[in-house]
């Protein structure tokens, strides 16, 4: 039963921090941990997979370090670059020195002039960081496979400088939206958690966690009132975060509960759930009034 | 079961029974269609070893989190890990593609027939379609369970003629040019960064130049090919030509729809042709059945479209046209599909035909979505409209 109450322990702990976290998630990040593998996350636009990443940092005590994915972000954004304009000046300011060229090449090709990027920042640190990889499948294929040389040993070879070997393994975290069907060898190189769309129990208690101040109706009522945006068949689905800026800015209207005479003012703060035009065509002030007395 | 482990006297013979058990597992989930490596048996073992061997529970989440890799993998895992460890559930769902039934466990009956029919109507025997509907033409409505006879899939004769074809085809695709620059060692605008780092070791001076080139990048394409009844003389032919682009291309996505749409890119790209074969059989049914283009579409982009179609995806529908579903559906998704898509093509094998002018009511709802409407029935109307595709997809 001890691994059972090390991962009620660490669920316990994700919620001290604000993120409320299934069992199942719970046991996959405790593994991640003492395996340690990369954590792949997939899942639905808006249910929290960066915030697995921001929660397990502040668990851990550690820096986070983030390195956003893109269409087209090579190796150079993402691991070192050498700081052109100082190494210049550097030269420029050597010109007079008399020593022999040798010793002025390895002064220029130091760390001084190591621009570090997120993935070379995260093995050179002291303490195992968490390194969140957000958006993996937005980057090409031949950073992928770049990537997965990196996760399998750590290590970084800079041509001027020599190897760069991880003083202590980080925690890696890949997010994906699942634009790009990933390579297998990258899967099978991680552990894997598919989020979805969260209970009813499970987004109520996010709510709670995250807006202490809402009262107990309005919160179970806004709850409700997204799950049932979730069942229509809308084109962007609301994601947990859209649900908690809801609830924020209906306690910024000082609304206190749900009810059909205050559907204007649900209609007014509509646009923070709903993100396109034809949804919100979709949702008519008698749809609204409509899901509400359902509330 | 698990709990057997839990005497420590003979806790070696177990140990093995046990070790035996889990290694299984991942064969078991392999021939479930899992893409698991076998150097994961002993990450099994692992994780397996860190706790949980007497909860079923945490062995589930933790395997769960080890050997699945995909959204799809993700959703069957519970059942089959409950299959393969529970014993009474074991014999009622257990099923392996080496036993003949894959997880869409389907009836296989008769697998003759001609190239495009489905293989029952082709027997002449129709089991799960009522007589009647076989003498049914044009689109219809109802859903074929029949399924169709793939055998004329790797049929050697047309196969190296299509083959040259989609290679030429994907070599010019892989000419176009799209706005992504990369270093290079010629071009039209300086690279300064990196031209100042190589002036370092001439002392400063720029001695070499660092250009921008113009990265080539092939479009995305996703091929949607009908496979209803009034398209059964072109389905095999379509789909013979989206093997061939599929073995010549990366990055491409074929699906197949009737009154169903089912993604087809893995089958296609099995490069075992009988184990490809053996897939498709899973999927078709429906094949040659009635057509629903609409409802397909929606199905795509509700489904697939964030995931699949960006700003260089070619959208190529092959289809005739003839949808028993509401052309405002129809006209709906596509204009969806159109503002993700760079491109949407329509390839109509009747447009080939002398005097067609495209009246029925779907390509009239179709048509103003529509940046290409060509034909095309067999290779030689292919390879006449592949210039004119080509520069659609430009």
């Amino acid at each position: 039963m001890d691994r059972m109450n090390a991962i009620v322990a660490l669920q316990q702990q994700l919620q001290q921090y604000g993120y409320v976290a299934e069992r199942s998630l719970a046991a996959t990040l405790l593994l991640t941990l003492d395996m340690p593998r990369p954590l792949l996350l997939e899942g639905e636009a808006g249910v929290g997979k960066t915030e697995v990443a921001k929660a397990l940092a502040a668990l851990r005590d550690t820096r986070l370090i983030r390195l956003q994915c893109y269409e087209g972000i090579d190796a150079h954004a993402a691991m070192y670059e050498w700081n052109y304009q100082r190494q210049l000046l550097a030269i420029k300011a050597l010109e007079s020195d008399g020593r022999d060229a040798a010793h002025k090449e390895a002064d220029i090709f130091s760390e001084r002039f190591l621009l570090k990027r997120p993935l070379l920042d995260a093995i050179t640190c002291d303490e195992p960081p968490v390194l969140l990889i957000d958006e993996i499948d937005r980057a090409d294929e031949a950073f992928e496979a770049y990537l997965l040389e990196l996760l399998s040993d750590f290590q970084m070879s800079i041509p001027e400088l020599g190897t760069v070997r991880a003083q202590s393994r980080p925690f890696v975290v890949l997010t994906s939206n699942s634009t790009r069907e990933l390579s297998d060898a990258l899967r099978r190189r991680c552990l894997y958690h598919y989020l979805d769309y969260p209970s009813f129990e499970k987004e109520l208690l996010i709510v709670e966690t995250r807006h202490p101040q809402a009262s107990a109706k309005l919160a179970r009522q806004a709850v409700e009132f997204a799950q049932s945006l979730r069942q229509m068949d809308l084109r962007k689905k609301p994601g947990i975060a859209e649900t908690l800026d809801w609830v924020a800015a209906l306690l910024g209207l000082g609304v206190t509960t749900l009810d059909e005479e205050g559907t204007d003012r649900i209609m007014d703060c509509l646009s923070v759930l709903i993100k396109t035009r034809e949804d919100r065509a979709e949702l008519t002030r008698e749809a609204v009034a409509r899901i509400v007395a359902t509330c | 079961m698990l709990t057997t482990a839990d005497t420590a006297g003979n806790n070696f013979v177990l140990g093995e029974i046990l070790v035996a058990r889990l290694a299984g597992f991942g064969s078991f989930l392999r021939a479930n269609d899992f893409r698991i490596g076998t150097a994961q048996a002993g990450d099994i073992l692992d994780a397996a070893g860190r706790g949980g061997l007497l909860e079923p529970q945490v062995l589930r989440w933790q395997l769960k989190a080890l050997l699945c890799g995909r959204g799809d993998e993700w959703r069957r895992f519970d059942e089959l890990f409950e299959a393969y460890f529970l014993p009474p559930n074991r014999q009622a769902l257990a099923e392996s593609r080496s036993a003949g039934t894959g997880r869409l466990s389907r009836k296989s009956d008769g697998r003759d027939g001609s190239e495009g029919m489905p293989a029952a109507q082709a027997e002449g025997a129709a089991p799960d379609n009522d007589a009647g509907s076989a003498a049914k033409h044009g689109a219809s409505q109802e859903e074929s369970l029949a399924q169709a006879d793939f055998r004329h899939l790797n049929q050697p004769d047309e196969t190296r003629a299509i083959e040259a074809l989609m290679q030429r085809f994907a070599a010019r695709l892989r000419h176009l040019r799209l706005r992504r620059e990369r270093i290079g060692a010629y071009g039209r605008r300086l690279d300064f960064a990196r031209t100042i780092r190589r002036s370092v070791s001439r002392g400063g001076w720029p001695f070499e130049l660092a250009w921008r080139e113009r990265r080539r990048e092939r479009p995305r394409l996703v091929l949607l090919l009908d496979v209803s009844r009034s398209m059964s003389l072109y389905s095999f032919f379509y789909l013979r030509l989206a093997r061939a682009l599929t073995a010549a291309l990366p990055d491409i996505y074929c699906f197949i729809y009737h009154t169903r749409l089912n993604g087809v890119s893995q089958a296609l790209r099995d490069p075992d042709p009988w184990r490809s074969q053996e897939q498709l059989q899973l999927l078709s049914a429906g094949w040659a059945g009635g057509t629903r283009i609409g409802e397909c579409l929606a199905a795509f982009n509700r489904e697939y479209g964030c995931a699949l179609v960006h700003s260089r995806t070619a959208v190529v529908i092959v289809s005739d046209g003839y949808d028993t579903g509401e052309p405002k559906d129809l006209a709906q998704a596509l204009a969806q599909l159109r503002r993700r898509a760079r491109r949407i093509v329509w390839l109509n094998p009747l447009a080939a035909r002398q005097g067609y002018a495209p009246v029925s009511r779907a390509m009239q709802a179709a048509l103003p979505h529509l940046d290409l409407l060509a034909p095309g029935a067999n290779l030689a109307s292919i390879e006449r409209v592949l210039p004119q595709l080509l520069e659609t997809l430009t």
